[in-house]
């Protein structure tokens, strides 16, 4: 999409280890399990994805990963520290991101806002860190646009701009991708993946678009049907950088993705027996 | 106002939409409709009410000695604006109203935020406000007289009563029904409470705020007005009801004359400031 600013310092992402998380939520009185017992392990600077149908309590999980909500049991770690009790630096990027921006604050002020409290940074600097995250996602031109002014894939780039500009050691995608048109989402493919791979940031993102998740990943998690279950990794390993023609007419693209919906368009009932 | 009509044409607020075929019809439209069919005819209306004044008092139509006619009302208020009789009333009243405002608005937005943002500040405040707020201010204010006495901390209070709780209620509706994303935008970021106190919060509730502040405007000049007449020595109320015992009905008219046009002005004013304060809480159709 753009030129690799090669002065760029990468933010280096920390592993994520999430060991048996479950999830029940109390509803009408009576119980419903969201999330069954799920283990996971994310590199730094991995690429995972998540997917399954919805429902099947991807948001849960990663709002549980995020520190957003808490795990009814299970533990979370981000390197080496456990991070259930205690939110560690991680960003989610929301879905609705027309909803997330600020609507009170100009881009510049939505992108600063995300890390002037945490670091003691002087006025210039400050304005230098968010124009660096503006340039790489194309907008510095519209740094005193305000959120109403800008189209839905302009705002999403803000968004993805300032969960960036916090310098996050793992960015929580939570289908940031899926309420842009076509076009612009696989313009936001490129420009994430461009990203990623100047900042090296652990990314998890969760989706139900299989194709998405095969282009950006480096493996693909497979959730089951509600209660949440892990039922299959799969390693994407399309070579990089990926490109939006080339990589989707990819043998190991087209592979992997008729597996991963193979064994999402499985039935409920059978989702847990083991394909033989 | 001649200033208005070539305007109409453009403006999109007032008026009906400019379409092509809209034009046809109205040229056939009689002269009378075409005019009131302008920005201008509210002007001209009031204009009309007031040549119809002038016209009952100087034509006889009413017969009173106290009806004088409105060119008589101007001048008078010419004549006591230059002698300085009625800056200093006017003065005062204003005086009042803007620390009773400041005072009861600043509360209200306190408490407003406290009942918002801690249940406990909620179930203990709640009743109390519900039940205060039900009393109307001109109740409250004889009894206050044997707190405060007659004179301007007795009317402060007034007016800071009669907004405070009005202001808490739409600060509190504010601040509650802020979109629980914001709330969560600011927790992956991990922002400091103070801080999205501050940035998130307030904002969020900046709307309804500035609603009740508008409000609370008109109310705290009616409740300083009210108590001066009731409580006063001083200020625009107690001056009308001494000009009507003097039988000084033209200086009475005259100081109504200049309330209504202060009263006008401040919230044109105000208008204009809360467009500015928040700009953003507009949408693209809007534009
Ligand atoms: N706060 C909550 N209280 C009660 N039930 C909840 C809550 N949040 C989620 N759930 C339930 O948990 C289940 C999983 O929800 P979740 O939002 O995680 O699904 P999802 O996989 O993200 O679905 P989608 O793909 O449609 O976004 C759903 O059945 C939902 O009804
Ligand atoms: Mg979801």
């Amino acid at each position: 999409m753009k030129l690799v600013t090669p002065q760029t310092t990468p933010i280096n992402g920390q592993s994520i280890r999430i060991e048996g998380i479950s999830k029940t939520f109390s509803s009408h009185g009576g119980t419903m399990l969201a999330v069954d017992d799920v283990a996971l392990s994310v590199r730094p600077g991995e690429f995972l994805a998540i997917v399954g149908p919805s429902g099947c309590g991807k948001s849960t999980l990663l709002q549980i990963i995020a520190g957003l909500i808490p795990p009814t049991s299970g533990r979370v770690f981000l390197g080496d520290k456990d991070v259930t009790a205690q939110p560690a630096h991680m960003v989610y990027l929301f879905q609705q991101y027309s909803k997330s921006l600020l609507p009170w604050m100009n881009v510049e002020e939505n992108v600063m806002f995300s890390f002037t409290h945490r670091e003691q940074l002087s006025k210039s600097a400050a304005r230098d860190r968010c124009h660096e995250y503006l340039q790489m996602v194309g907008l510095t031109a519209f740094h005193s646009y305000f959120p109403w002014q800008l189209s839905g894939g302009m705002q999403q780039r803000v968004a993805i701009a300032r969960a960036l500009a916090a310098e996050p050691h793992a960015l929580l995608l939570d289908e940031p991708f899926s309420s842009v048109d076509a076009l612009t989402r696989l313009d936001l493919h490129a420009l994430m993946l461009d990203l990623w791979t100047q900042k090296r940031f652990t990314a998890v993102l969760v989706t139900h678009d299989v194709d998405e998740a095969v282009f950006l990943a480096d493996r693909v998690a497979v959730l089951s049907h509600r209660p949440g279950r892990i039922v299959d990794i799969v390693d994407a390993g399309m070579p990089r950088p990926r490109l939006p023609v080339t990589t989707h007419q990819d043998p190991r693209f087209i592979a992997v993705r008729n597996q991963l919906l193979a064994r999402l368009l499985t039935k409920p009932d059978a989702a847990d027996v083991p394909a033989v | 106002m001649a200033m208005v009509l070539p305007n109409h044409a453009s403006a999109t607020g007032g008026g009906k939409p400019t379409r092509p075929g809209a034009v046809a019809p109205a040229a056939k439209r009689g002269l009378v409709a075409q005019i009131l069919d302008t920005r201008a005819s509210g002007i001209l209306l009031v204009i009309a009410l007031l040549l119809l004044w002038e016209a009952t008092a100087r034509f006889g139509w009413v017969q009173s000695q106290n009806w004088p006619p409105f060119s008589a009302v101007m001048v008078a208020l010419y004549r006591n604006i230059l002698s300085g009789e009625l800056l200093a009333v006017i003065g005062q009243t204003l005086w009042v109203t803007l620390r009773g405002y400041l005072l009861g608005c600043g509360l209200g937005i306190v408490i407003g935020f406290a009942i918002a943002m801690w249940r406990m500040a909620r179930l203990t405040l709640e009743p109390t406000i519900d039940i205060m707020r039900t009393i109307p201010t001109t109740a409250v204010i004889p009894p206050l007289i044997f707190v405060f006495g007659l004179g301007d901390p007795l009317k402060i209070f007034a007016v800071a009563f009669a907004v405070v709780f009005p202001m808490a209620l739409s600060t509190a509706s504010g601040a509650g029904a802020i979109d629980p994303i914001y709330t969560q935008v600011a927790r992956t970021f991990g922002l400091p409470r103070s801080y999205v106190l501050r940035r998130v919060y307030f904002p969020a509730a900046l709307p309804f705020i500035m609603a009740g502040l508008r409000t609370s405007l008109g109310l705290a000049l009616i409740v300083t007005v009210v108590s001066e007449m009731i409580a006063g020595n001083s200020g625009i109320g107690f001056y009308l009801f001494q000009t009507q015992y003097a039988m000084r009905v033209t200086d009475m008219y005259a100081a109504i004359i200049l309330l209504t046009i202060v009263a006008y002005l401040i919230n044109r004013l105000f208008l204009t400031w809360e467009g500015r304060v928040i700009h953003w809480a507009r949408t693209r159709e809007a534009t």
